[in-house]
């Protein structure tokens, strides 16, 4: 029970500090919140007054900051800056999509990391050495690359999946593939590594010996081995989707948070900033749950230990 | 394709000498036909649909689809009727009576009166609410008086010109008094509405926005085309931000128009026999580099100009755009009516010209990278770009520039990108020496009254004279094309004789379609991509 109160206190500890991180980040760093909205309109000390006062900006930053978190707690995330809605509706359309991209792409990476990992570990070492190849030419691409080079083969070029947009299933393929190839050939990297210092272990050597074909092996015993540091990293992976996303959602003309981010940080647009940070905080706190959890499935001694 | 580039060249030339400004190739879509559907990916999405907070030129094809004005503009730089079929102006300027159409209705079923018309002009007012259309396009706005549902009489507290420009710009666009109590009035949408050919029904952020036909419109100016309703039942806008997915859309058939072809892509279109290319130049500025005059090495003319000379401009445009950019020779876009034709060719490309006023400017000497010095200080100028506002290649552009400047006279061009935030700050602290600035106002007038008088918002140049301000000022309030075309000729050669700036290209706009999409066309004036009232798709 208080493990649990503990992780739930930590929690809101991560999120208010995110929170307050971005704000100071988008206080500290150059430009002004009204030079962006008066872009390369007409300018005068009027306007500026008329738009500084609208947004509440004439108050000090700590009010400012503490009116913030006092709505918070209301769960109120206020209004955007630039687009005149609330925060809520701007977000809110913006999640499924994003999840639902997510999702995909967490799919397509387990399953291009494990088929990866099983089928070359300790195998030859040409295909060993040409699949690693691969992957590592995959993780280095920028997602971008990888976006269009899926896009001209198999939209432009073959026309089975649309160009665009939030439609259906087939539309969600090609997105999720850009980001899925990069994240599994680095999962993939690493699950294989553990998986050959697995089959060096001697109990691999018994299993061998009890007559267990090789990928037997593999599949029942070394995976749950190399499984722990993969599933740690694929916590944190999968956060990091949310940063990719912004790249494949522009690419493919998609709705999402992504673009929604990089648009409110280039524009100031401070409400907009803090809820995706929260919102991604809050993400990270669920994953990092989730892999906790994960251990103790996957290792039975994690298990005794939690209990004692 | 060598045929077609040919041509776009030789289109390009006739526009260098001051003639139409549209080109491009024809289409097979046969005569109009009612019906079908059309999918139209274009580069931005609107940060609003309300047409009261319009301030992205990128926007504007969207706006005449579903809002109208009282005026629109004609090809002459005149006003024809569209909400209003009359306005004639009192002898003293002071007071606009406008005779409103009868019959038209907004979307969600209001009259359309001068009641609507008042309404709308006190909303604009409303503090907060468009705090840039009241201080400038309606800062000379007393008072509106409705005399019946269609009449109205607005006073002006001095004569102002250009409010006729306003009462055609998408900021004077009507919207339904009845949307104003919408919660999402600033950002637009399904709730708040207009009157135009096209309903707006739907919008997915980050994706598309989807208009389908007013039945009952039939209140179309008489240049849009076409009378009654639009052909389409249905349009829908795509945004897709990367011009590479774009064209491919296009030539997989994906969607059936595109907005935004850049030079790399133009060369790939032209080949392609099903598909139709347009572009048009706009109005309003050229793409230009300002000098900053308010300290050195830019506050001496001799160092600006051999800036301007040092350049071999057709080569470098040549090289970044391939042929597709028609060079700029002033501040005004040559597709404007003012533009001054007598610039063309008065200056640049002159490297001996360029080394020999900075010998005699003082930066005589060379240090060891061939960069010229003064009094051991190098010739070093800044150009700092906001990455957000960087299109059309002027990130490479920026680069050929520096390389060209570099090679022909020594002078250190550097060149940075940054947010626009790091952008803002460097322009507050004077940390320039050089910025760039294009503007697509309808009228080059608005664009150098924002440019040129002193303490003018994009005044980061710092040269202004009193005649310059009241050149500037008449050619605002005055209404007589051709006294107007004489005032902003002096304009530009006053600009050209004290090297304000570097004039590089003129900025266009492109349409790609299939060539079974018939009535794409540019807005007169505007020189934007129209809206899509009279387009037709041959299926």
């Amino acid at each position: 029970m208080t493990a649990v109160l503990k992780r739930l206190g930590g929690s809101v500890l991560v999120l208010w500090a995110a929170a307050t991180a971005a704000y100071l980040a988008l206080r500290l760093s150059p430009g002004d919140t009204v030079d962006t909205l008066v872009g390369d309109g007409p300018d005068t000390p009027q306007i500026r007054a008329a738009i500084i006062a609208d947004l509440g900006l004439d108050k000090p930053a700590v009010v400012q900051y503490l009116t913030y978190l006092w709505r918070l707690l209301h769960g109120d995330l206020g209004r955007s800056y630039v687009l005149q809605r609330p925060v809520v509706d701007v977000i809110g359309g913006q999640v499924w999509p994003t999840v639902k991209l997510t999702l995909l792409a967490s799919a397509f990476c387990v399953v291009i990391a494990l088929g990866l990992a099983v089928l070359t570990a300790g195998r030859g070492r040409w295909l060993r050495g040409f699949v690693s190849g691969v992957e590592l030419t995959v993780v280095s691409a920028p997602a971008f690359l990888i976006g269009i080079l899926l896009l001209s083969l198999f939209s432009f070029r073959l026309g089975w999946f649309p160009v665009s947009g939030d439609r259906d299933a087939a539309a969600l393929v090609l997105p999720a593939l850009s980001l899925a190839l990069p994240l599994g050939g680095l999962l993939s990297q690493v699950l294989r590594e553990g998986l050959e210092r697995a089959l060096e272990e001697p109990f691999a050597l018994t299993a061998r010996a009890r007559g267990l074909t090789s990928y037997a092996v593999v599949a029942r015993h070394a995976l749950r081995h190399a499984l722990l540091p993969t599933v740690t990293l694929a916590g944190t992976l999968i956060g990091f989707m949310l940063s990719a996303a912004v790249v494949v959602e522009r690419v493919f003309g998609r709705p999402g948070l992504g673009e929604v981010a990089t648009e409110a940080v280039g524009n100031k647009d401070i409400p907009v900033v803090l809820a995706v940070v929260m919102l991604a905080a809050a993400v990270y706190v669920a994953l990092s749950t989730l892999a906790d959890l994960a251990y103790l499935l996957i290792d039975p001694r994690l298990r005794k230990e939690a209990a004692a | 394709m060598r045929r077609r580039l040919l041509a776009t060249l030789a289109a390009a030339t006739l526009l260098a000498t001051g003639c139409s400004a549209t080109e491009g190739s024809g289409t097979d879509a046969g005569a109009p036909i009612q019906g079908g559907s059309l999918t139209w990916a274009v580069e931005t999405e609107p940060i609003t649909f309300n047409p009261h907070q319009y301030a992205q030129a990128k926007a504007r094809l969207l706006v005449w689809n579903s809002f109208e004005a009282l005026l629109t503009h004609d090809d002459k730089g005149g006003y024809l009727p569209w909400l209003a079929t009359a306005w004639t102006a009192s002898p003293d300027g002071l007071a606009y009576t406008f005779t409103l159409r009868g019959g038209v209705t907004f979307h969600d079923g209001e009259r359309f009166t001068a009641a609507a018309v008042k309404a709308n002009l006190d909303q604009l007012l409303v503090p907060g609410y468009a705090p840039t259309v009241a201080a400038t396009q309606l800062k000379n706005y007393a008072g509106a008086d409705v005399v019946n549902d269609t009449t109205l009489v607005v006073r002006l507290k001095q004569p102002d010109a250009p409010i006729l420009d306003f009462f055609s710009s998408p900021q004077g666009a009507q919207v339904s008094p009845k949307s104003f109590g919408s919660p999402d009035l600033k950002a637009g949408g399904p709730s708040v509405v207009g009157t135009g050919p096209f309903i707006l029904d739907r919008y997915t952020k980050g994706q598309e926005v989807h208009y389908r036909k007013n039945p009952v419109y039939d209140w179309a100016p008489e240049n849009a085309g076409h009378q009654g309703t639009a052909y389409l039942d249905e349009v829908t806008y795509r945004f897709l931000k990367e011009s590479a997915v774009r064209v491919g859309a296009l030539t997989s058939g994906q969607v059936d128009v595109v907005e935004g072809v850049p030079a790399t892509e133009q060369e790939l279109l032209a080949g392609d026999p099903e598909l139709s290319f347009t572009k048009q130049l706009n109005s309003g500025t050229a793409y230009s580099y300002y000098f900053n005059q308010t300290h050195a090495p830019f506050d001496d003319e001799r160092v600006r100009r051999a800036f301007r000379d040092a350049v071999d401009l057709d080569a470098v445009l040549n090289g970044v755009y391939r042929g597709t950019a028609t060079r700029a020779w002033s501040i005004v876009s040559p597709a404007s009516p003012f533009y001054d034709a007598t610039l063309a060719k008065s200056y640049g490309n002159n490297p001996s010209g360029a080394n020999a006023l900075l010998d005699q400017a003082g930066w005589s000497q060379k240090d060891g990278d061939g960069f010229r010095t003064r009094d051991g200080k190098r010739l070093t100028v800044r150009i700092v770009l906001s990455a957000p506002f960087v299109r059309d290649r002027r990130d490479v552009l920026a680069q050929a520039v520096q390389a060209a400047v570099k090679q022909s006279a020594g002078i250190d061009l550097q060149v940075r990108i940054v947010d626009q935030g790091t952008a803002n700050d460097a322009i507050a602290k004077g940390e320039f020496e050089l910025f760039d600035n294009s503007r697509a106002d309808t009228d080059a007038g608005a664009a150098l009254s924002l440019i040129l008088p002193k303490g003018a918002p994009i005044n980061r140049h710092g040269y202004t004279t009193p005649e310059l301000e009241t050149l500037v000022a008449q050619g605002a309030a005055t209404t007589d094309p051709a006294k107007r075309k004489e005032i902003y000729t002096r304009v530009q050669r006053i600009l050209a004789d004290n090297a304000t700036l570097l004039p590089l290209y003129a900025p266009a706009d492109q349409i790609a379609a299939r060539r079974t999409v018939g009535g794409l066309r540019f807005e007169p004036t505007a020189g934007v991509p129209g809206s899509a009232y009279n387009v037709w798709v041959n299926r």
